[in-house]
């Protein structure tokens, strides 16, 4: 049960893109059609989960037993740009229609705050290994959940008529805004 | 091979200095940040025991549990940390409670992420007041819209009603819990 | 051979031109999510610019000894180095400070603005000019956060850096303090400021037109 609540809670009350501010950038700059956003939200479910396995093991094996907590943000974040890397090539290998499709948006996983913001986050809250996953599930679909939502809406302003300073972000950010009024609602369904 | 020679030398000198440098630092920020913690944790534990000068930390599984006493040494009661969901997240709270476990002196909301202008009321002093002297034994009940007509009532904020109950929720099953460790062995 | 531009100019860009805010659209996660005060937004700000200008420098200072391979790998090593240094050093004397930005002080290191500047900066240039480069992109971020986070605050709580300054009868908007007042905020300013440029590109053209 409290694994159904860590799930729900980072995918919807907690969204990490609207009430974490985590994950803009992509979030911005992959949303303007809805294939590219399920790409995009795809992969980084994946590798959000395993991050957060192997985020757990650096933590509890290395960290925690030799007093070197203070290692804590390089240590992850080489993984979370060598498990990118390592999961281009794999991609590259076992499906390289996927690896088109896909394209640029793999590398720029690196970058994306919310991987590294998730595996602090479960961090701080002292997460067991499974409520970890569940949480790197939810925060994922979460994810992948507001960028399709906003995908959709925008393939929709294409045909409006958008004054020219404010298309592209800043149109992206009030309607992103108007989402996370939205989703304010979530609050209290647990 | 030159090539590989060099790529393996400059992460290894990189990583090094690296962590040479993130020891140090750390090394040097230890002492403050653990002085930070005490003095934070001091000062929530004599804010919901206001008598207490001294406090000793007990060992109660996944409580934080402080017994707190006077300057004579005497002991006036518990300060006892506790957390759970809210409304919008967790909510983290002290308490004070007299040593018979039956009357709050005071809470203190430590932590909390609930609707700004509604459920973060619960730190607002009007809210944190109604605490005060609370009686435990029968539980604490909330009630909505009217004064408390017994001294185990508590009123929710009007608009407010989750958050309300997650806290008084939060401070039962404290008590439930230290109750049930009766006596409280250290 | 490149063209030299002067020394003023590459301080100078990063507050308006390539505003990592306003034009580059960097580093919108923090933006957004530590802009709830003034405060916090000059915080922020003060701390990334530590983190860019010094990791601009060391990153300068070896950029001819890096292998291309490892680039990305060694610049991220030294960026999270001076993350962690800002962030031990702020819960050590900051405490109050470190609680409210929390995670974001960490998370510095994925702030798009910094790798950003390094790989197209500091990886080519000299120490002088990357310096100044960092100097003025950290700047123009800090100012942005400022007027964010100012906005934000006064709307919010009729205080900036919690002074008071509107009166009482004014009631406040509780959107601003919440996320979807941080996006609104943002996306209203960016706006604005592409409308200005835009204007300002039409005026000079008509300017040229006039005098030919």
């Amino acid at each position: 049960m409290d694994l159904i609540i860590i799930f729900i809670g980072a995918a919807l009350i907690n969204n990490f893109v609207l009430s974490y501010f985590l994950g803009i950038c992509p979030f911005i700059g992959v949303s303007s059609k809805i294939s590219s956003a399920i790409s995009m939200g795809l992969a980084v479910i994946f590798v959000m989960t395993i991050t957060s396995i192997v985020s757990w093991l650096i933590n509890h094996l290395i960290l925690i037993p030799y007093h070197l907590e203070f290692l804590t943000i390089p240590s992850f974040i080489l993984v979370i740009a060598s498990l990118v890397q390592f999961v281009e090539m794999v991609i590259k290998k076992v499906s390289s229609a996927i690896y088109r499709a896909l394209g640029i948006f793999l590398p720029l996983i690196t970058t994306n705050c919310a991987i590294l913001g998730l595996a602090l986050f479960a961090q701080m809250r002292d997460y067991t290994l499974i409520e970890s996953i569940f949480f790197a599930l939810g925060a994922g679909s979460g994810f992948t959940l507001a960028l399709v939502i906003m995908a959709g809406i925008r393939e929709e302003l294409e045909l409006a008529n958008v004054p020219e300073p404010f298309q592209g972000a800043p149109i992206t950010l009030i309607v992103a805004g108007l989402l996370a009024l939205t989703f304010m609602g979530f609050a209290g369904i647990i | 091979m030159k090539k590989i020679l060099q790529i393996i030398l400059v992460l290894t000198f990189t990583a090094s200095i690296s962590g040479f440098v993130l020891s140090s630092v750390n090394n040097w920020a230890k002492p403050f940040i653990e002085e930070n913690r005490i003095k934070a944790i001091s000062k929530a534990i004599f804010q919901v025991q206001s008598e207490g000068k001294k406090y000793e930390k007990l060992n109660i599984n996944e409580m934080e549990v402080f017994k707190v006493f006077d300057e004579n040494d005497k002991t006036i009661g518990y300060a006892v940390v506790n957390q759970g969901n809210g409304f919008q997240g967790t909510i983290k709270l002290i308490f004070g409670i007299n040593e018979e476990l039956n009357r709050i002196k005071a809470i203190e909301i430590l932590e909390q992420v609930e609707t700004p202008g509604l459920g973060s009321l619960i730190t607002e002093d009007n809210f944190k007041n109604r605490f005060k002297n609370l009686n435990t034994q029968p539980l604490i009940q909330v009630v909505k819209g009217k004064l408390p007509s017994n001294d185990n009532e508590v009123q929710a904020i009007t608009g407010a009603t989750i958050s309300s109950k997650a806290v008084v929720r939060i401070v039962n099953e404290a008590v439930e819990k230290l109750k049930k460790h009766n006596g409280i062995e250290k | 051979m490149k063209k030299q531009v002067s020394l003023h100019y590459e301080f100078l860009k990063g507050l308006w031109e390539i505003n990592p805010i306003f034009k580059q659209i960097l580093g919108m996660c923090p933006t957004l999510a530590v802009t709830v005060s003034a405060i916090n937004g000059l915080a922020m700000g003060l701390a990334t610019t530590f983190v860019l200008i010094f990791s601009s420098v060391i990153i300068s200072s070896i950029r001819k000894i890096v292998p291309n391979q490892v680039r990305i790998a060694t610049f991220i090593l030294i960026i999270s180095t001076f993350v962690t240094i800002v962030d031990l050093v702020m819960k050590a004397k900051f405490p109050e400070l470190s609680k409210a930005l929390g995670p974001f002080i960490p998370l510095i290191v994925v702030n798009c603005l910094i790798l950003g500047r390094a790989e197209a900066f500091a990886s080519k240039n000299n120490i002088l000019r990357s310096f100044l480069d960092a100097f003025g992109n950290g700047t123009g971020f800090l100012i942005a956060l400022l007027i964010l986070g100012s906005i934000r605050e006064l709307l919010g709580t009729r205080c900036i850096f919690g002074f008071q300054i509107l009166p009482d009868g004014f009631s406040t908007l509780m959107v601003m303090i919440l996320p979807a007042g941080a996006f609104l905020t943002l996306g209203l300013l960016l706006g604005f400021t592409n409308a200005y440029t835009k204007w300002k590109k039409e005026k000079s053209k008509k300017e040229i037109l006039i005098t030919n």
